[in-house]
This record gives C-alpha cells, sequence and structure tokens, in this order.
C-alpha cells in the first residue's frame, strides 16, 4: 500500500488546486467534476421526484383533484426528461468521472477542459426545460418521446425544448468521449482491456452508445424544429412527411438510451457483489461479452416500442425475436452474479443490500419486457400502466438503486470517512418496501386496462392507484435519509483507511481515503494492478 | 492537467505522443457523432424525396 501513497502525497501538496467558487466555475479535476455532477443529479433527482409525488397526489383518487390535464401532461413530460437526462444520466457521468481515473490509473480525465465545459452545459439545460413552466402556453405536455403531430401543438416552450434537450445530447457526447479517450489512452500501462474493472467496461460501451445514439435524437429534434418553425414537412403528413418515421427515429434512439441508463448499474452491481461475497467475480469474461452483446442488440429492437403503429408481420417477427434475444446475455448476467454469492461469505452491508434488490427487482422489470415483447400480448398491453411499471421496475430499483449501491460502496473512499450504516439500511428498506408499494399494483392496473398517462380514470382503478400513491409517497420520503446520510458522513463520519471494505478489490482501494487531488500522478505497477484487479 | 510523470515500473510512454492519441480519438468520436446527426437528417430528406 506504500507505493501509492509515495507518489500521491507530494502532488496533493502541490499549490495548484484553486480555491473558493473558482475551485467549481473553473474546475478540471475529475473529482470535483464529478461531485457536481452528483450534487446536480441529486437536486434533479428531487425536482423530478417531486414532480412524481405531484402525479401520485393527482391519481390518487378519480376525478380531478387539483390539476388541470394539460399541466398533468406536462408534469408527466417534464418528470420523464428530468429524471433520464437530469438525475440517471448525470448520476453514471458523475460516478464515471470521480471512478474511472481511480480504476485505470489515471491522473485524471484525458480532456479537463472538455469534462468542465460538459457539465456546465447541464445547469443551463435544465434551467431553460424548468422555465417552459412559466411561459404562455406551459411547459411541453407531449410526452418526453416528443411525438409528431402533437408535439408540434406546444405553445411557446417548443423551442426551450428543442434547445434544451440539444444541450443535454451535446453535454452527454463530449461526457462520452472524455469517458473512451480517458479509457483508451490513460490506463496504467499494465492494465489490459480484459484486466479493467467491471464498471470501467460498462461505461466505455455505454459511452459507445452515447455517441451513436444521441445524435440521432439532436436529429430528430432539429428536424422537429424546422417542421415547427421553417415550413419543413419531415413529419408532417400534409406536406408528405411521415410522422411515424419520427417515431422510429426516436426509438433507434430511444432503446439504446434504455442501456445507457442500466448498462453502469451492471458495472456497479459486479463490483458490489465480489466485495461483499468476498469472492472474485463469477465469469469476468462473459459479463463483458454478454455487456457488449446486450448494447448491439440493443440497436436492432427498436420498433417494440411501436408494434401497434403497424408495420409488415416479418419486422414484427424480427423485433420481437430480437428483443427476446436480449434475455440471453442478461440472464448470464444474473446466473454470474448469483454464481459469484454462491458459497461466498457474504455480509449484508447498505451496498449489498441495494445490489440484491436490484437483482431480483430488475428481474422482474425484465421479465415483463419479455411479456412486452410478444406482439400480440402488446396489442393489450400498449399504453397501459402495466408500461408504466416495466420501465420504472427497470428504471427505479435498476438505475436507481444501482446509482445507490455506486454511492453507498465509494461514499467511505471520496470522504475518507464511514458512513451511518444503520440510517443507510433504513433508507434501504424503506425504499425496497415502498418501491414494490408503488410500482407492484401499476402491473395490476395496466392488466385491467387502465390508460398511461391520464389524470383521471374509471373507479375500477381507485384501489390500486391509492395503493400505488401511498408506495409513491413513502418512497419520496425515504429518499430525503439519502442526502442526510451522505451530509453527515462528510462532516462527521468515522475515519477509514485506503479499504472501505474487507472484500474490496481494485486500483482505486489502493489509493488513500479520500483520494489525493491528482488520482495516480505515477501509473500504478504491475504488482499493484495485480493486487486490485483480482476479479 | 499536470504533465504526467512516470516510474521507472512501467514503461515511459511517450507523452507527447499520447497527446496526439488523445486529440485524434476525440475529434474522431466528434466526427462520428457529427455524422450520425447529419446521417439521419439527410436519410429523412431522402426518403421524403421518393
Amino acid at each position: 500500500m506504500a507505493e501509492p501513497h509515495a507518489h500521491a502525497a507530494p502532488h496533493e501538496e502541490h499549490g495548484h488546486k484553486p480555491h473558493g467558487w473558482r475551485r467549481w466555475v473553473y474546475a478540471t479535476n475529475h473529482k470535483d467534476i464529478g461531485t457536481m455532477y452528483l450534487i446536480f443529479s441529486c437536486t434533479m433527482f428531487f425536482i423530478g421526484g417531486g414532480m412524481a409525488m405531484l402525479i401520485r397526489l393527482e391519481l390518487f383518487k378519480p376525478g380531478l383533484q387539483f390539476f388541470d390535464p394539460q399541466f398533468f401532461n406536462s408534469l408527466t413530460t417534464l418528470h420523464a426528461l428530468i429524471m433520464i437526462f437530469g438525475a440517471i444520466m448525470p448520476a453514471w457521468v458523475g460516478l464515471a468521472n470521480w471512478m474511472i481515473p481511480m480504476q485505470v490509473g489515471a491522473p485524471d480525465m484525458a480532456l479537463p477542459r472538455l469534462n468542465n465545459f460538459s457539465f456546465w452545459i447541464l445547469p443551463f439545460a435544465f434551467t431553460l426545460l424548468l422555465s417552459s413552466l412559466f411561459v404562455p402556453g406551459g411547459a411541453p405536455a407531449g410526452g418526453w418521446t416528443m411525438y409528431p403531430p402533437l408535439v408540434l401543438q406546444t405553445g411557446a416552450s417548443f423551442p426551450m425544448l428543442i434547445f434544451s434537450i440539444h444541450l443535454m445530447g451535446a453535454s452527454s457526447i463530449l461526457g462520452a468521449i472524455n469517458v473512451i479517450v480517458t479509457i483508451m489512452n490513460m490506463r496504467a500501462p499494465a492494465l489490459t482491456l480484459l484486466r479493467l474493472p467491471l464498471f470501467v467496461w460498462t461505461w466505455l460501451i455505454t459511452a459507445y452508445l452515447l455517441i451513436a445514439v444521441m445524435p440521432v435524437l439532436a436529429g430528430a429534434v432539429t428536424m422537429l424544429l424546422t417542421d415547427h418553425f421553417f415550413g419543413t414537412t419531415f413529419f408532417t403528413a400534409a406536406g408528405g412527411g411521415d410522422p411515424v418515421m419520427f417515431q422510429h427515429i426516436f426509438w433507434f434512439f430511444g432503446h439504446p438510451e434504455v442501456y445507457i441508463l442500466i448498462l453502469p448499474a451492471f458495472g456497479i452491481i459486479s463490483e458490489v457483489v465480489p466485495t461483499f461475497s468476498r469472492k472474485p467475480l463469477f465469469g469476468y469474461e462473459a459479463m463483458v461479452y454478454a455487456v457488449a452483446s446486450i448494447a448491439f442488440l440493443s440497436f436492432i429492437v427498436w420498433a417494440h416500442h411501436m408494434f401497434t403503429v403497424g408495420m409488415p408481420l416479418a419486422a414484427q417477427l424480427f423485433f420481437m425475436l430480437s428483443t427476446m434475444l436480449i434475455a440471453v446475455p442478461t440472464g448470464v448476467k444474473v446466473f454470474n452474479w448469483t454464481a459469484t454469492m454462491w458459497k461466498g461469505s457474504l455480509t449484508f452491508e447498505p451496498p449489498m443490500l441495494f445490489a440484491l434488490a436490484f437483482l431480483f427487482l430488475f428481474t422482474i422489470g425484465g421479465f415483463s419486457g419479455l411479456m412486452l415483447a410478444i406482439v400480440p400480448a402488446d396489442y393489450q398491453y400498449q399504453d397501459t400502466y402495466f408500461v408504466v411499471a416495466h420501465f420504472h421496475y427497470v428504471l427505479v430499483p435498476g438505475s436507481i438503486f444501482g446509482i445507490m449501491a455506486g454511492v453507498y460502496y465509494w461514499l467511505p473512499k471520496w470522504t475518507g470517512r464511514m458512513y451511518d450504516l444503520k440510517l443507510a439500511t433504513w433508507h434501504f428498506w424503506l425504499s425496497a418496501i415502498f418501491v414494490n408499494v408503488l410500482f407492484f399494483p401499476q402491473h395490476f392496473l395496466g392488466l385491467a386496462g387502465m390508460p398511461r398517462r391520464i389524470p383521471d380514470y374509471a373507479v375500477q382503478f381507485t384501489d390500486w392507484n391509492m395503493v400505488s400513491s401511498i408506495g409513491a409517497f413513502g418512497f419520496g420520503l425515504a429518499q430525503l435519509l439519502f442526502p442526510y446520510v451522505i451530509l453527515k458522513c462528510v462532516r462527521s463520519g468515522a475515519r477509514i483507511g485506503n479499504k472501505a471494505w474487507e472484500g474490496a478489490h481494485g486500483l482505486e482501494w489502493e489509493l488513500p481515503s479520500p483520494p489525493p487531488y491528482h488520482s495516480w500522478t505515477t501509473p500504478p505497477s504491475d504488482a499493484v494492478i495485480a493486487r486490485g484487479a483480482a476479479h | 492537467m499536470q504533465p504526467h510523470t512516470v516510474t521507472a515500473h512501467a514503461a515511459p510512454p511517450d507523452e507527447a505522443r499520447r497527446r496526439r492519441r488523445v486529440r485524434r480519438s476525440a475529434l474522431l468520436f466528434a466526427l462520428i457523432a457529427v455524422a450520425f446527426y447529419f446521417g439521419f437528417i439527410l436519410m429523412t430528406l431522402v426518403r421524403g424525396w421518393k
């Protein structure tokens, strides 16, 4: 352990570390930028979550309670955009910023100024999007999918929506370029690709996905913009355009986007499960190939989101079968995580609890996805609460629990202090119980025929909606524990050594806690890498 | 970012070469992103003209 300290210590003392507001505004340090991403993501999580609470408040009882339908639709639209682009994606970029240089033996990201730029785009993008609530005609209400011709009826907030999407996309692309370039060019010479930690691998593949699909979304919304303001008819049937074409282009972006939101969680679970099982990850290479296969398949399944628009039988069969094929590499991953735990010396600290909940609940989301992949069944489920239940099972106990597992896993490394394990365990149990109370009944509602994106519903759906809303309020309140645990840790957590967890392996645990300002000013030696890379 | 120093036990990579590689690969990926952006707009245009 002495070796990294010897190189790191003198650099921590050097005088290049900026202070005050300049440290954050001009930040080029990967940890500072990572911290800003995580704080931004947490803020957006509570704003988007607040909107979810309002949605569930309105749906607590049938009939219009608090909001007019237009505003309700704005809430669902903004909730989705904020949670996807403002909460989950920045959280992953924040974790990537913090962890990738430490895990690959680099001092920082390869392009630190670009890193600063990609972060600082985001506050402007979301200020623009949120300020659309105050313009005439209200915020965008056409859904996050922005299908024409409905979205073209948006009022003054339309250009704000389009510009904010462009900004979010630009930020993601720049961040992705930085991640790829860092992993490919900055990793320690002895750290070959098949020795990289799974979190780095999943992020590398995620970054390729981002570069491929975010420009596609940008192109689609640019065409919406020109249709709205410059008289083009890309998606306007009256002028010879094709609204369904938009759906194809959107979902060519949208489906890989789902994997962008979940793949880094796979990486985190692959770090956490071995640590708390005190065993190496079962089938490391199979995990890498499974992630790559999932990423490849994500490009050829997009039309399963739009079976009901009508398409040739051969296309329906192709998209149904290719979608089902994703279950194979996903099954490999779930099997390998389970096999890692098999006969392991398991302990159940908060990161492991979140990882286990991920394993069970993400699998439920995966199974309902398989049901939705079946064309004739999809005709029944389309646009019902079953779909809402499905993707929330993937994104909340999937992505969000993955983020929480990651934060609880690495927080002691970042701060040099251990957090209140009891409080974090409370956070876990409240989250795990209420997330099921919130989303499981939505399966029943959907199967009974309750449509999504409506502020009012038929009275027979009342009971399960009430249960779902109670779950939402419980889940929302439980999340307040999360920032509290973090703040308490930063202020008064007990000091820890290099390794926060007995079974942890990886280069990040070879650095002191908290790590030096520039992580690895000298690449780690083969011996250090061999010690850290015990998969 | 500070220049990276290297230790004796790791083969010292040529810093200038690495910087060039970083710049080139960043530009390459930016170009790919731009190509996807205009490519999809172009594809929709071509499809509309048929």
